[in-house]
């Protein structure tokens, strides 16, 4: 027989190292001589778009387009380390250290900028597309360029960091403030069960995710997807099968994880609420984006057959077993518990 | 060693390899067209998918030896820098692209369903990709892309 069941599940989740513990993010910046803004961050990226969001911060903080910043990233001969690209601490933390080095870079400008133009103080300069100028007399302007002439040999570098603030809890009584910010999930499935062979069928699937400041919001839905995906494979298939420390499943056609047939189209739901802490509001949602899955999955398959099932993955065979274990389960479906 | 005559990426070479070669080594070591990837070598992933005489396979699983006189076609050979093939800019645009390791085979498997149907619904692109497993982007984008490929295609939406 085949039986619907819907799920929901919500979480919460903290950004970054946490409970104390140093989470710092290292940059350096620098104008070169062709009076362009390079950027070396040891943050990596791996798909998640870590390189789009750091340039993206960097040309807001500098007013201007993503063209005239150069990201150096990864090489950690030439750059300066900026964490693990893990904990969901990218955007926040290395997004953060960027933030604050581009800024402390337009004052360094600025204090140039007033020599070069021979004025009495930076008040009134404004920073934009790789020139500053005098907002109400913009004859007053200085490029990028000319300042990079001017200093010559001299390069203006520029290096800060971010330090997350997070405190260690207390060992005694648990209490404390180990993760600062937290990020929040919802997830809601539609599943459909077939009790004789107990496959598992995801027919619709939604997923609100806060964000602090979406900064992109196109690449959040992309990781919204992923994180669906994963958090269904992790629930319905993925089974390393590990007996006396082996990996019994090492290879792809045993451990199996979903494919395009597998997952649907997901209605994604992006909540801006931006964090003061965060750059330009932005938290981490690499990791929350998977938590919510497995348990509104297993909630939606206990509303379709009565039956918890407690042990991931909720393979056919588990589910077929825990229905014969629980044989009221079919005179109770349809009843509200 | 043996010899053959192959057309890669509508380039004819005549090359000499083992016989125990297979032909994601050859494209990979001899040709250098490191853009097949390799995720698991028993044909589950895709990774490594080129399309041979018109057809989408997996190279792990096919020896080199057996593609004499065959027409090749891997990801380098449908667009490169700059100037990038239809399906390349798609998924770029749509941004169904994370780490990238899927996205060559997943580009050779989008042009396979094109080449058969310049319309294929959501559902149809979906089992048409079903051989090339990614980590990343649990595929909605890369059907929006394949779709978006489409409407290219068909001319409905114009590129750049
Ligand atoms: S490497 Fe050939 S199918 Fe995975
Ligand atoms: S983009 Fe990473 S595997 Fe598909």
């Amino acid at each position: 027989m085949i039986k619907r069941g819907k799920g929901i599940a919500i979480s919460y989740y903290g950004t970054g190292y946490g409970n104390g513990y140093p989470d710092v993010s290292n940059t350096k910046i620098k104008l070169n001589k062709e009076g362009k803004v390079e950027i070396f961050v040891g943050g990596t990226e791996v798909g998640q778009g870590a390189k789009t969001v750091f340039l993206q911060i960097a040309a807001e903080t500098l007013n201007t387009s993503i063209d005239d910043i150069i990201l150096f990233s990864e090489d950690t001969s030439i750059m300066p380390d900026a964490g693990t690209a893990a904990a969901s601490r990218q955007t926040y933390n290395t997004g953060n250290a960027i933030k604050k080095a581009c800024e402390e870079l337009s004052i360094k400008l600025k204090l140039i900028a007033k020599e070069i133009l021979n004025l009495n103080t930076t008040e009134g300069l404004i920073v934009s597309n790789s020139s500053i100028y005098l907002s109400f007399y913009e004859e007053k302007k200085v490029s990028f360029l000319d300042i990079a002439k001017y200093l010559g040999e001299n390069l203006l570098i520029i290096e800060s960091n971010f330090i997350a603030q997070t405190v260690e809890m207390d060992l005694e009584t648990g209490q404390g403030a180990p993760y600062w910010p937290y990020t929040f999930s919802a997830c809601e499935v539609e599943v459909e069960v077939n009790t004789l062979t107990g496959v598992v069928n995801i027919l619709s699937a939604k997923f609100a995710q806060d964000t602090g400041k979406a900064v992109n919001p196109n690449m959040i839905e992309g990781q919204m997807d992923g994180g669906f995906c994963m958090g269904l494979g992790f629930s319905l298939f993925e089974d390393l099968n590990i007996i006396n420390g082996r990996i019994k499943n090492d290879k792809l056609s045993k451990y199996l994880i979903p494919t395009s047939m597998d997952t649907v189209d997901i209605e994604k739901i992006i909540i801006e609420d931006p964090e003061f802490t965060g750059p330009y509001g932005a938290k981490g949602i690499g990791e929350p984006v998977t938590i919510p899955v497995a348990p509104a999955i297993l909630n939606a398959i206990y509303d379709a057959i009565n039956v918890r099932i407690t042990d991931l993955p909720a393979t056919p065979d588990k589910i077929v077993m825990a229905i014969k274990k629980d044989s009221k389960a079919e005179d109770k479906n349809g009843k509200i518990d | 060693m043996i010899n053959l005559n192959i057309n890669v990426n509508n380039k004819d070479f005549e090359i000499s390899i083992e016989e125990d070669k297979r032909l994601i080594d050859l494209l990979r070591d001899d040709l250098k067209l490191t853009g097949v990837k390799e995720g698991c070598s028993e044909g589950e992933c895709g990774a490594c998918s080129v399309i041979l005489d018109g057809k989408l396979v997996n190279s792990c699983l096919i020896m080199a030896f057996q593609i004499n006189n065959s027409k090749i076609l891997t990801i380098e050979g449908l667009g490169q820098g700059d100037d990038l093939n239809y399906i390349q800019k798609a998924f770029i645009e749509v941004g169904a692209v994370q780490c990238g390791y899927c996205t060559p085979g997943m580009i050779l498997a989008a042009k396979a369903i094109l080449d058969a149907n310049q319309n294929p619904s959501r559902d149809e692109i979906r089992e048409g990709i079903s051989g090339n497993l990614c980590r990343c982007t649990g595929y909605e984008k890369i059907v929006d892309a394949v779709e978006l490929a489409g409407r290219y295609l068909n001319g409905s939406e114009i590129y750049r």
